[in-house]
């Protein structure tokens, strides 16, 4: 009998390595990791956990069964059957569209062995591992953000800075806690825990004023690898953060539903929706507005109402798409235009009007402009702040309003008919988009829409995952 | 032929004061310098001198092993640096020369900076022991911890080349590193710091040989 979460180490793995062997075929790459994370995605979310089921010959895997690993237990809990089910799904979309795009086929490797790592961490306990697990992968992906033949990403060596940094809080703050479960007179361990988890925290997911990095990999690394790093890589510490407030409950008094987090929130999307207004290059434009997401998403921590855990599962769950899009039609566009400063980027959007939209419905998603997979959560986020704080809401709304601003003035700067002509026609007629990129990225932007017409199909998923953090959800 | 615990007891006289003062000035030294031979020398006696306190706190095999993992991170450093500086050596473009006189004015002014800076740190550090001293661990250890901290921070925080960053990022995580093995003394905690740790070096190893593939305009132009 195989145990799944074995299955789940393993199997990532093993193609994660065979992957990077075949390195050179970048599409076959790309099709096997999408192809393992799908159906190791499908694996998690449908196979069940109180019996083994017989698979191919005659062997028997039981998902629900334990493993042991240096002596440490993994075990599946509801909640990490649903966050692994998460990140494998997303990972298979971000690989499908980096695929058809021909992203660089570390990205694949580097990814695949992440999730295996990432799964690792949402399994083990004690939260120790888990943190050094999330270290490792963080360490890891910078060699899938650096981008080929160019200077070293400064938002790598910044992430990779940021990660170090958070290290140490992570680790303390588990013996501060197990020594508050035995003295609890002592609350000062308790305000020291909060406040050193808080921090590193705030390092990893890239919160105000520690967010320099988010917007360094999207400006200088690989579009897909920055994604990745913010979607699955940003999801997974919220997950271990939920872990932390559920393994110890004392905690969440200090920092769910708290003012101060609330405040940090608004002003965190604030400052993303001011500073992605002004911006002209496609990936930094893309970092501010992932700062204003996270901000939203922080607010919705902070907030005092029951569905705040259901809300900010919601912006996990559709962050990826919008980025995803707009990963793909950055990449597509700096490509042509070589690097994504302004005067290369004149006009470019007439010659590639497809990539150009690509970014655009992509970057409104992540402003959660209506008919897109990002409204489905902010629309519902505003009125949970509304109801508290009018002008918070109202500051919310402008920050989207603030990305919309800064995707205008991309579209126009894309779309500038002075420019059309300097680009280079020799470079566009010699990399067009085959028929089946224009399939994907299609039917990813049509995806996009969707889940934004049609939420009913998406929304419920988020509160039957929030149902599964049991302790959190209260 | 004597055993690892045999060559320590030897040498414990060293494993308190003496350590601490040898973990400041080569955070100094790493600090300030600019000469990769120096830096790397430097770290190598640092973790020697790491490896010395540790053996206080925790089993010698323990220590023994996490000074290895050091002394491997500066073979890495060693050899890509020692690359690097043949690959840049064939590259050089002699007409330079004339702007030499001018560089070495540069380089002593950055470094007299930067020797403030670092003292100002070792200030701080000695504040932060005497005020907040860290639980479990003797004086003499916290001010080793807050100064690895501190220096590895600064060290981090005024470079930019990978390879220096590592070096700031590691000592930092070194501070670290003796503190935590009193709090939780499990193996497996330490066999995945010691990963973090050489992960951090092959990482600054990689961004530095991409570093060298780069084209000289490009790398201009960023």
């Amino acid at each position: 009998m195989i145990p799944g979460a074995f299955l789940i180490l393993v199997v990532p793995l093993a193609v994660a390595g065979i992957g990077y062997i075949l390195g050179q075929w970048r599409r076959l790459t790309g099709l096997l990791a999408t192809v393992t994370a799908f159906m190791m995605g499908l694996a998690i979310a449908t196979l069940p956990l109180d019996r083994p089921v017989a698979f191919w010959g005659g062997r028997e895997i039981a998902m629900g069964e334990a493993v042991d690993i240096l002596g440490r237990e993994l075990g599946f809990t509801p909640s990490a059957r649903w966050s692994m089910a998460f990140i494998f799904f997303a990972a298979a979309g971000i690989f499908l569209v980096a695929w058809a795009v021909h992203a660089h086929s570390l990205l694949y490797s580097i990814g695949l062995g992440s999730l295996s790592l990432l799964c690792t961490a949402l399994l083990i306990r004690p939260l120790i591992y888990a943190a050094l697990l999330v270290e490792i992968v963080a360490i890891l992906s910078v060699f899938a953000l650096q981008k080929e033949g160019q200077s070293p990403s400064r938002g790598a060596i910044q992430f990779l800075t940021f990660s170090i940094l958070a290290l140490p809080g992570l680790l303390v703050t588990h013996w501060l806690l197990e020594r508050y479960a035995l003295t609890p007179n002592e609350t000062s361990l308790l305000s020291a825990a909060a406040i050193l988890l808080a921090l590193s925290f705030a390092l990893l997911l890239g919160i105000l004023p520690f967010h320099t990095w988010v917007t360094g990999i999207t400006r200088d690394s690989m579009p897909f690898s920055s994604t990745f790093v913010l979607t699955i890589g940003q999801s997974t510490v919220w997950f271990i953060l939920f872990a932390f407030l559920e393994t110890y409950p004392w905690l969440t008094t200090y920092l769910r539903h708290n003012p101060a987090v609330l405040t940090l929130g608004v002003t965190m999307s604030a400052v993303g929706g001011v500073l992605a207004a002004g911006q002209r290059r496609l990936g930094t434009l893309m970092g501010y507005a992932v700062l204003a997401d996270t901000g939203c998403i922080l607010v919705a921590f902070g907030i005092d109402a029951s569905s705040s855990l259901s809300l900010m599962l919601l912006a996990l769950l559709v962050r990826p798409i919008g980025l995803t899009l707009m990963a793909a039609g950055s990449a597509k566009l700096t490509d042509w235009g070589l690097n994504d400063s302004s005067d290369k980027l004149k006009g470019l959007g007439w010659k590639h009007p497809l990539s150009t939209g690509v970014y655009i419905v992509g970057g409104m998603s992540l402003a959660g402009m209506p008919i897109t997979a990002g409204f489905v959560w902010r629309w519902a986020l505003y009125r949970s702040v509304a109801v508290q704080n009018v002008g918070q809401a109202f500051l919310l709304l402008l920050s989207s309003c603030g990305v919309v601003a800064g995707l205008l003035r991309a579209a126009t700067l894309l779309l500038d008919y002075s420019g059309k002509s300097d680009v280079p026609s020799a470079t566009i007629t010699f990399r067009v988009w085959e028929w089946s990129t224009t399939a994907i990225v299609v039917l990813a932007t049509l995806g996009c829409i969707g889940v934004g017409l049609w939420p009913q199909r998406i929304a419920p998923l988020a509160t039957q995952i929030a149902a599964s953090f049991t302790l959190l959800v209260k | 032929m004597p055993t690892l615990a045999d060559l320590l007891s030897r040498i414990s006289f060293l494993s308190a004061m003496p350590a601490v003062v040898g973990i400041l000035l080569t955070g100094i030294v790493l600090v300030v310098s600019r000469e990769w031979h120096l830096d790397v020398l430097a770290l190598i006696l640092q973790y020697f001198c790491v490896v010395l306190l540790l053996s206080r706190l925790t089993q010698i095999e323990v220590a023994a092993v996490k000074g290895l993992i050091g002394w491997m991170i500066c073979m890495v450093f060693y050899l890509t640096e020692r690359r690097a500086g043949e690959t840049e050596q064939d590259s050089m473009d002699k007409s330079i020369e004339p702007s030499a006189q001018s560089r070495r004015w540069m380089i002593s002014a950055r470094a007299s900076f930067s020797l403030l800076a670092s003292l100002m740190t070792t200030v701080v550090a000695y504040t932060a022991a005497l005020r907040i001293p860290l639980p479990e661990v003797p004086d003499d250890i916290s001010l080793a911890c807050y100064l690895l901290a501190g220096l590895g921070l600064l060290m981090a925080g005024m470079s930019q080349s990978p390879i220096r960053i590592a070096m700031g990022l590691l000592t930092f995580l070194s501070g670290f590193d003796l503190f935590f093995v009193v709090l939780e003394p499990s193996l497996a905690v330490a066999g995945l710091l010691g990963v973090v740790s050489f992960l951090v070096a092959l990482t600054a190893s990689f961004l530095r040989a991409t570093e060298l593939d780069t084209p000289a305009v490009e790398a201009e132009s960023i």
